[in-house]
């Protein structure tokens, strides 16, 4: 009896922890291979986001509306409007970034700047759906399939102290991610639901410029 | 003297052959002797040694950080990205041999990945001076609060928000930029960037690798091998990268190789200008004697050296080598008497004549080269003595032994030049007038242009400097800012806290001046434990005074932004923990560890901090005044160090001529015992001195260190000729001194004429202004004086 209780949980344990390893990595490759050949066509993406924060350091949850552009190869706007008007961009290694609340605009170099070399690099690897990049850096799982849900956990043992995992949701036709949820190991969250995307539409000249 | 030659002369008339075997002797001895010598291929022969100042800052300028390092500058075509052009930078540094480049490092690491930005801020209160906190003083305003927790919000918003939220909650006033603010001053490359931990310049397009390396900078043979390792390495570059390595082992190499090139070549032109002197001249099997003769001086000199200094000075032999060609004189002087000459006495009576002019020309040659021995300089003393030797040795061999082995020529008179000489003088008077005439002009215009001559000791001015290693200095000097020629400050101390505090002082003194930006230093880093003690009560004094208010505003403020009633407890608690105290180990723990140890200098139980800054002439000199009798701090700069220099060797300049000119003049009076011939005889030399400051003036040269040496030849040659074409003038016998001098002059030209093809500044510089002191004191010598003093007999 006791011998086929072990049994059984060793069974148990191989299904419940192999098993979808092979699953997932039989079936991942050739999504992902399918997700870059689709990110590949984009040229241009733009789209209002909301986000929403659950810190700690807040006394509740913090919402925000913002535009996120992407021109290729390395251009971005991150901006928010509310609840205040901040943001940057990046035109290739150099950017600026404002706070009109605080009043403050400043120019940057992703060389100068680890933080912001880091989140730029960030940015335009989903962006572009650079699944190479992202496969270096993080251990990709398969959540669901359709809707494609990934859970990325970051290889870098400094990224691994704040940040668990991260959930990217790509939209029903898979050439864009619809949302991204990152859970911290102190349990904060933060979630960016991009709500109307364009992809290869025309950007105005403004795009890439500091808002007036 | 000249009794005891008279008597050695007959002794060994018929005894030649004890001659040939004591010279056999001498010379076997002399070559096992030389053949132990350890020749030390160095520059710093020629500096200062001793207790100088100029010795002093030498020694310390060797310390300065990027003097002792080896720097690769990588530098990417247009076009190629930035992450790439790191790819091959660290391709290259894995590729470089460890044996020979010592920890090679392309930045220092990620530095994001140490404590660094986690732990700096709670150094703080150890490091903020009284300045520092009237400024956070003034972050604590409700409006500049209200600011910080704006921007606060405004990060936390954006996608760095991650990041950086737990910073905000440990400085949520964004006070650590004042310990961020001092972290800069360690940095000793002020154009530098960092990505992904590697030096990157700001354009993006070069980078930089940093090694250590146990070969010597003047080690030329080591210098090879590091290059040819570091060409092999740069193989592995992709099209597009290219890699250069700055150092001193490249002008090392650069100048070994000069000067073996030149040599090469100046040995084969003035060969090949010796032989056609010796078939127009000479024409004898027993004249090769007289061409041996400096061979032997040589010999002699060296083992003298050899006896006198532990290790010998490659420049010295060099040096000493080409200067000692001047010893054929003497044989020259003593051959053309011997086989040319006349005197109705007999050949001992021409012996005695022509040993006269000969032992007093080598004893104003002795006394010329003996004045360097009171010289600085280590390698000028040596120079002196090898000198001294050598024409020793020359006077000896020409006066008791080459009167064995010439043999008497059978063409006297046949082409005198003399003859001819006075023939034309006293043919046309008015020729003697022409040529004093055009002597005043030639000697008023040099005087005229002699003022114009300055004197200059950079160093860069003795080395050969390929085009394309000032290239790639200047380059990195463009592309990184001033890395290599900085000024430094030396704060000493027999224990680490001693040094520290006179670091502060010097510190404290450049912020004064306003140029802390420009200045390098461990100060606002590294204070002394006395400082950090201070600083941290008026730290804890600043705080308590205004913690009470300061939390209410952040409170209230954080509150209207939405900030939760805990969001900065971390900064709470941090502001009321004791701060740690701030030493080396912590600095390095954070990756700075190299920028630390490039300012820290341990040594012999002598602790030395280094702060660097710019070095511009008016900023030395006003240091200088401040610092000057300040005990423990040193300041060298390579600027002053060159003007220290300039200022020795004018004065020793100065001394030299001044002691060889009394020398001089006082065997001239014993020799001559009369005013007109000691003031004739001194026309040579003062002809081509005058001729060759003329000269350098008018060619826009400077004097340094060689020329110094130059100036001393021209005064024992041109002395030479002027003794003997007054004793010539003065003699019944004929001593064919016009030929001897003509042949003798013509020797000196072609050997040091040669130097003129050397692409070696040094040599070239020492060729250019003896070819200008000779052409001017052997014209002077066998034109000048006989239209002064026609021949009496």
């Amino acid at each position: 009896m006791l011998y086929k209780t072990g049994l059984s949980s060793l069974l148990l344990f191989f299904f419940l922890c192999v098993a979808p390893v092979c699953a997932d990595n039989l079936s991942l490759e050739p999504l992902l291979t399918e997700l870059k050949h689709a990110a590949a066509q984009t040229e241009t993406l733009s789209s209002p986001f909301v986000q929403e924060k659950y810190l700690d350091i807040f006394a509740e949850k913090l919402l925000s509306d913002g535009v996120f552009i992407y021109q290729k190869p390395d251009f971005l706007r991150w901006e928010l409007l509310t609840p205040m008007a901040s943001g940057f961009v990046l035109r290739g290694d150099d950017g600026e970034r404002w706070n009109h609340l605080s009043q403050e605009q400043e120019s940057f170099s992703v060389t100068d700047d680890p933080v912001m070399g880091m989140i730029a690099q960030q940015l335009l690897a989903w962006a572009r759906v650079d699944l190479d990049w992202l496969e270096g850096r993080y251990r990709i799982e398969l959540q669901t399939a359709d809707p494609v849900v990934l859970h990325l956990y970051p290889r870098d043992e400094g990224e691994a102290e704040f940040i668990k995992y991260l959930q990217i949701q790509f939209s029903a036709d898979r050439s864009h991610v619809v949302a991204v949820q990152m859970v911290e190991q102190s349990g904060d969250q933060t979630t960016i639901t991009f709500t109307e995307v364009k992809i290869n539409s025309a950007l105005p000249s403004s795009a890439f410029q500091v808002p007036k | 003297m000249i009794s005891l030659l008279s008597a050695s002369f007959r002794f060994f008339q018929s005894r030649r052959i004890w001659l040939l075997i004591l010279l056999l002797v001498l010379s076997v001895g002399a070559g096992w002797k030389i053949s132990q010598l350890e020749i030390e291929d160095s520059i710093t022969a020629m500096l200062p040694d001793g207790d100088s100042r100029v010795a002093h800052d030498f020694k310390m300028l060797q310390k300065a950080p990027f003097a002792r390092q080896l720097v690769i500058h990588v530098v990417a075509r247009d076009g190629i990205e930035a992450d790439d052009l790191l790819a091959a930078t660290e391709v290259l540094r894995q590729a470089l041999p460890n044996e020979l480049f010592l920890d090679p490092v392309s930045g220092p690491g990620d530095i994001a990945a140490t404590p660094l930005f986690k732990q700096l801020g709670d150094y703080l209160p150890v490091l903020a001076d009284d300045e520092d906190l009237e400024t956070i003083a003034g972050m604590l305003s409700e409006k500049e609060i209200d600011r910080s927790l704006a921007a606060d919000l405004a990060q936390l918003l954006q996608p760095q928000g991650v990041v950086l939220k737990t910073k905000i909650r440990r400085d949520p006033l964004q006070l650590e930029q004042l310990a961020l603010q001092k972290l800069a001053t360690l940095n000793p490359i002020p154009g530098v960037a960092l990505k992904d931990g590697h030096f990157l310049s700001l354009d993006g397009r070069s980078s930089l690798i940093l090694a250590e390396t146990s070969i010597a900078m003047t080690d030329a043979l080591g210098g090879r091998a590091l290059l040819d390792a570091f060409d092999l390495a740069t193989k592995q570059l992709p099209d597009g990268i290219e890699a250069r390595l700055i150092s001193g082992h490249p002008y090392t190499l650069a100048n070994a190789e000069t000067i073996q090139n030149d040599m090469k070549q100046v040995l084969v032109v003035s060969g090949i200008g010796l032989l056609v002197l010796f078939f127009l001249f000479l024409r004898s099997l027993s004249a090769l004697f007289v061409f041996l003769l400096p061979l032997f001086s040589m010999a002699a000199g060296l083992v003298a050296v050899a006896g006198c200094f532990e290790t010998i000075s490659g420049v010295t032999v060099g040096f000493g080598a080409v200067m000692l060609g001047i010893t054929i004189d003497y044989g020259l002087h003593v051959y053309f008497a011997w086989r040319y000459g006349s005197d109705k006495q007999g050949r001992e009576q021409l012996l005695r004549a022509v040993s006269r002019p000969v032992l007093f020309g080598g004893l104003t040659s002795l006394a010329a080269f003996a004045v360097l021995l009171s010289s600085a300089l280590p390698g000028q003393r040596q120079l002196a003595v090898f000198a001294v030797a050598g024409i020793v040795t020359a006077l000896i061999l020409a006066l008791f032994f080459l009167p064995h082995f010439v043999g008497h020529g059978k063409e006297r008179g046949s082409s005198s030049v003399l003859q001819l000489r006075r023939h034309i003088y006293d043919r046309k008077p008015l020729l003697r007038f022409g040529v004093i005439f055009l002597w005043l002009i030639i000697s008023g215009c040099a005087a005229f242009q002699a003022q114009n001559l300055a004197i200059n000791a950079e160093l860069k001015k003795l080395s050969y400097l390929p085009t394309s290693l000032q290239q790639a200095e200047k380059e990195l000097a463009e592309t990184w800012g001033d890395m290599r020629s900085r000024a430094m400050i030396f704060a000493s101390g027999k224990d680490l806290e001693s040094a520290l505090q006179r670091n502060e002082e010097v510190w404290q003194k450049l912020e004064r001046l306003g140029i802390e930006d420009e200045v390098v230093s461990l100060a606002p880093m590294l204070p002394s434990l006395k400082t950090q003690q201070q600083r941290r009560q008026n730290w804890e004094e600043f705080w308590q005074q205004r913690q009470a208010t300061v939390r209410d505003l952040v409170q209230t403020t954080g509150q209207k932004y939405g900030f939760s009633a805990n969001a900065f407890t971390p900064f709470w608690e941090c502001l009321n923990q004791p701060a740690p105290l701030m030493d080396a180990d912590t600095i390095n723990r954070w990756g700075l560890g190299r920028a630390v140890s490039s300012l820290f200098i341990e040594e012999n139980g002598t602790y030395q901090l280094l702060t660097l800054f710019p070095d511009r002439l008016e900023l030395i000199n006003s240091l200088d005044h401040e610092l000057g009798q300040a005990a423990g701090i040193n300041l060298v700069s390579q600027q002053r160090f060159s003007q220290q220099l300039s200022r020795e060797i004018g004065v020793d300049f100065s001394r030299f001529v001044s002691f060889a000119g009394v020398a001089v003049v006082i065997l001239l009076l014993l020799l001559f015992r009369r005013l007109p011939e000691v003031l004739l005889a001194l026309l040579p030399v003062l002809t081509g001195l005058l001729v060759m400051f003329g000269g350098m003036g008018w060619l826009g040269l400077e004097m340094n260190i060689f020329n110094v040496i130059a100036a001393i030849l021209i005064i024992g040659l041109g002395v030479d000729y002027g003794i003997f074409m007054v004793c010539h003038g003065q003699r019944e016998e004929d001593l064919a001194s016009s030929r001897a001098i003509l042949v003798s002059g013509l020797t000196t030209l072609v050997g040091f004429g040669a130097l003129l093809l050397a692409h070696h500044p040094a040599l070239h510089s020492i060729g250019l202004t003896v070819l200008l002191g000779i052409s001017a004191a052997v014209p002077t010598a066998v034109l000048v004086i006989p239209a002064f003093r026609p021949k009496r007999f």
